[in-house]
């Protein structure tokens, strides 16, 4: 009864707006209270976050991202992708689709996509006589789109989260750039066709023009190492991921402030700022949840829960859809930050004895996810397209319905052939 | 009282942005520093020789400082996120609500998270007390517990500013 009415208490307090954290601890905090463990544990689970090696690429690649979408890289990153593809039928859609792409990988889908690039291209593709409705669907769909590529920042949560549980094999964040690839690329190249499929008849294509590839190119000489880095550094195995964080940031920070000067020293602190709430918040997450964690597993939560589905469900396929359909409602009702450190040291002791390996559990997390940014009642894209293109939110949620379908389908396919997230992995 | 919350936030972003520079700057001048000692031997010209001179402050104490610095940075950064009101949270009705109702779900919401912070800080500082007991070194003579007063000296902090929220008008929607 009092455990139940706790529940209820709980779930009214997380609707009244309670920080996330405070809600976790506190359920944390009552487990221990009731297994009589001095809550001290969850001071000592909290501050293993700084024994965490691989940690420090959140901070370093949040505040890169932050600096880059300050600065002009996203109007450079328009022209240039526009000047490659823009001649294509359709072209103006693909381009919106990578350009959001490469922005989320590098900004995280902390929301900055859809205004930083959103802005620039949602007035262009009216101006090419793209149904409107289209183009807000593509936009704010688009603006979670290049989770699954590094370095984006839940990428690197789900790897250092599962790294916590010590499994077999090993869950390394190295693994889950190249594993996120080819799955990233089937809903670019799905949500890409879609666009030239429903671009305008007449619509105006740009002609080819050698001269502004090049001086967009040229243009965007600073940006373009930035991807060299990362992919070539860690997928060529030059370097590891935090390493590539931390030479990618002071580069960032060295073209931005000093070479570019498209960001003012004076505007420096309230950025960085910006950047460490976002880390604040996240950190302040993890680390309770590492207390939480803590105590579900002491009470062998996971076995409980994995016999209690295998009692239900005995093969691996029954279990994968209702793991879709699970996580489709978790990315629906939870930010994704919030949903990877609570569920992911639940779901990946249950998934191992599936045989599902956990660097491609990551990918149909991800994927997953990525829909839950686009659906109501808590999809931040809605939000934030609806404040900065001024529509209400469930024009926002239709107009991106045909999108998250073509979504949907790829997350099937992501979950049903392992072998497209594990491919490039040995 | 406006000019003392101003000036604290001045201080806050000040400290901020000291830690964040730092974290850049250390890590990767960390691993410029094992470029330049791991060059091949053709490249032993004096121009690195005196790299190498320059980089030797840079020793085996700059990795568990950065993991440690990476943990400050992310206090002092939900210490500002509770001054905006960025904290991760689901907020299913609060956007919608306005006037008393919303006064009240902002008191209950944000005096239960002061609550729970307060609880953080206090378990912390037993933490904090334990590793004094133990006396263990985060590196050469720095005690570890150094590095944990962040712990309940941010919760604290966290606590009270939260429960100021609680109180306060919610913070404009930010894009």
């Amino acid at each position: 009864m009092s455990v139940l009415l706790l529940v209820v208490l709980i779930i009214a307090l997380a609707a009244l707006g309670a920080p996330l954290f405070a809600l976790i601890a506190a359920i944390a905090y009552l487990a221990l209270r009731a297994a009589e463990v001095e809550s001290t544990v969850l001071a000592v689970e909290f501050f293993r976050l700084a024994e965490m090696p691989v940690l420090i690429a959140i901070p370093l690649f949040t505040m890169a991202g932050y600096l880059l979408s300050e600065s002009r890289a996203p109007q450079r990153l328009v022209r240039l992708t526009e000047a490659l593809l823009g001649w294509l039928h359709g072209g103006l859609a693909v381009v919106a689709v990578l350009a959001c792409a490469v922005f989320t990988a590098f900004t995280g889908a902390s929301g900055v996509t859809i205004v930083a690039i959103g802005a620039l291209l949602y007035p262009a593709l009216k101006h090419a006589r793209y149904a409107d409705r289209f183009s807000l669907g593509l936009i704010t769909t688009s603006g979670s789109l290049g989770l699954l590529f590094a370095p984006s920042v839940p990428l690197i949560l789900y790897g250092i989260v599962a790294q916590q549980l010590g499994t077999n094999p090993p869950v390394s964040i190295d693994d889950l750039f190249l594993a996120g690839i080819l799955p990233g690329l089937l809903m670019l190249v799905a949500l890409s066709a879609y666009g030239m499929w429903k671009a305008p008849p007449k619509q105006h294509d740009l002609q080819w023009n050698a001269r502004e590839a090049w001086s967009a190119l040229w243009d965007a000489r600073w940006e373009l190492p930035l991807p060299v880095f990362v992919l070539g550094g860690v997928y060529g195995g030059f370097f590891a991921a935090s390493e590539a964080a931390a030479v990618t940031a002071l580069y960032v920070l060295v073209v931005t402030v000093v070479i570019r000067r498209e960001i003012k020293l004076v505007e420096l602190p309230r950025l960085l700022r910006e950047a460490s709430m976002l880390v604040g918040a996240i950190l302040l997450i993890l680390g309770v949840s590492l207390g939480l964690t803590y105590v579900l597993i002491d009470a062998g939560v996971p076995e409980q829960l994995f016999e209690w589905i295998s009692a239900h469900i005995d093969n691996k396929w029954t279990f994968l859809l209702l793991l879709n359909l699970f996580l489709l409602v978790l990315g629906m009702l939870l930010d994704i930050f919030s949903a990877i450190v609570i569920m992911v040291p639940i779901l990946v002791p249950v998934a191992l004895s599936y045989g599902i390996h956990p660097v491609h559990l990551g990918i149909i997390f991800l994927a997953n996810m990525q829909i839950g940014y686009v659906t109501p009642p808590v999809g931040m894209n809605l939000f934030i397209a609806s404040y900065r293109f001024n529509t209400p939110v469930m024009t926002l949620a239709r107009a991106s319905l045909p999108f998250l379908l073509i979504l949907f389908a790829c997350v099937l396919l992501i979950t049903y052939w392992p072998a497209l997230s594990l491919a490039l992995i040995d | 009282m406006q000019w003392l919350s101003r000036g604290l936030e001045r201080f806050e972003t000040g400290l901020l942005t000291l830690f964040a520079l730092t974290l850049v700057v250390l890590a990767a001048a960390q691993i410029i520093a094992r470029w330049i000692g791991q060059s091949p031997e053709w490249l032993a010209l004096p121009v690195v020789g005196w790299l190498l001179g320059w980089t030797q402050w840079i020793g085996p104490w700059v990795d568990p400082f950065l993991r440690v610095l990476v943990l400050w940075v992310g206090m002092f950064g939900a210490l500002a996120a509770a001054r905006d009101d960025r904290h991760i949270s689901l907020d299913m009705f609060s956007r919608r609500w306005q006037g008393a109702k919303l006064r009240v779900a902002r008191v209950l919401a944000f005096g239960f998270a002061a609550l729970v912070s307060a609880m953080l800080a206090r378990a912390s500082l037993g933490l904090v007390e334990l590793e004094r007991e133990s006396g263990t070194f985060l590196f050469g003579d720095v005690p570890m517990w150094w590095a944990q007063l962040i712990l309940p000296l941010g919760f604290a902090a966290l606590a009270l500013r939260l429960a100021v929220r609680g109180f306060s008008r919610p913070a404009p929607v930010a894009t």
